[in-house]
């Protein structure tokens, strides 16, 4: 049985490459990634250390058998899936060019994922956030009632939370689509 | 021919056009990807989310069909509407080659 570590990360949907590069980073120093708990657990088991490539790619569950069997075809070892997102690795030595260590080798499917991003994680939060966030957090402004105070304080919290998610998540996945042309 | 997939297909991404060129014969997406190595010398190679979604988009808008399973791979080729398609490309194409000549390809 060989040794095992969960470290806690949190990565937003936008932060997608800097998981990859945190859990090559791992992986050189000889801990493979097992699996990932919500929402912010990651279980390393230890192995030899190897400079192997992480890539994530977001498929909210729409993958089926076909997408894995091209994925295994180019090489690529499917370990892993969690909230949408699904995890593949492959050794650098597999590697014959840069793009063999990519998932996506054009900007418009680099950008369609970013999009799907948006779609269905983006804008049901913001959906969230305006029917129930926010109307919750006025009427336990204006509230009299007893435990107001408490709700107040929670939704608050909730407000800024999401504020903070929202102008980063924002902004990030802005930039990404931007550095990936996206005009498709 | 449906003038909202005209204008998402004419001008088309290059991976799309080798995806659907190789498609006029039956192909799975890996056998996609290693005919398109071989075709540019290397040059272009599409990756393997890169191949799934251009597939999924394609079947969806009517290019290309799901034809038979082989070793659990699935097998696509190019429908009536897809040759069109092609052949408006690969008119478009030979245009911009040939006034890249200075030629006139307007004959």
């Amino acid at each position: 049985m060989n040794d095992r570590k969960t470290l806690v990360r949190f990565f937003t949907i936008a932060d997608y490459e800097e998981e990859e590069i945190w859990l090559r980073e791992q992986h050189k120093n000889g801990w493979k990634l097992v699996k990932t708990v919500v929402p912010c657990f990651y279980i390393f088991e230890s192995c030899a250390p190897e400079d192997v490539v992480y890539r994530l790619d977001f498929k909210n569950n729409t993958e089926d058998r076909d997408y894995l069997q091209i994925f295994e075809d180019y090489g690529w070892e499917y370990f892993n899936s969690c909230m949408g997102w699904l995890y593949f690795r492959k050794p650098v030595s597999d590697t014959d060019t840069e793009q063999d260590s990519e998932i996506f080798s054009d900007d418009a499917s680099r950008a369609d994922m970013i999009e799907h991003i948006v779609k269905t994680r983006m804008l049901p939060l913001l959906v969230i956030f305006f029917a129930c966030v926010l109307p919750n957090f006025f009427r336990s402004i204006e509230g009299g009632y007893p435990i107001a105070n408490m709700f107040t304080i929670l939704f608050t919290v909730l407000l800024l939370l999401y504020l903070y998610l929202f102008v980063h998540c924002g902004s990030k996945l802005r930039k990404l689509k931007k550095k990936y042309g996206g005009d498709r | 021919m449906d003038n909202k997939i005209k204008r998402i297909y004419v001008p088309m991404t290059e991976s799309g056009f080798y995806i659907l060129f190789c498609l006029q014969q039956p192909q799975h997406g890996y056998g996609i990807s290693q005919l398109v190595r071989q075709m540019t010398g290397g040059d272009l190679v599409i990756s393997a989310g890169t191949m799934y979604g251009t597939l999924s988009k394609m079947e969806k808008d009517g290019l290309i069909a799901f034809v038979r399973e082989v070793e659990k791979r699935k097998l696509y080729q190019i429908t009536a509407l897809g040759a069109e398609i092609l052949e408006l490309e690969i008119r478009r194409i030979e245009r911009l080659y040939k006034n890249s000549k200075g030629e006139n390809a307007n004959e």
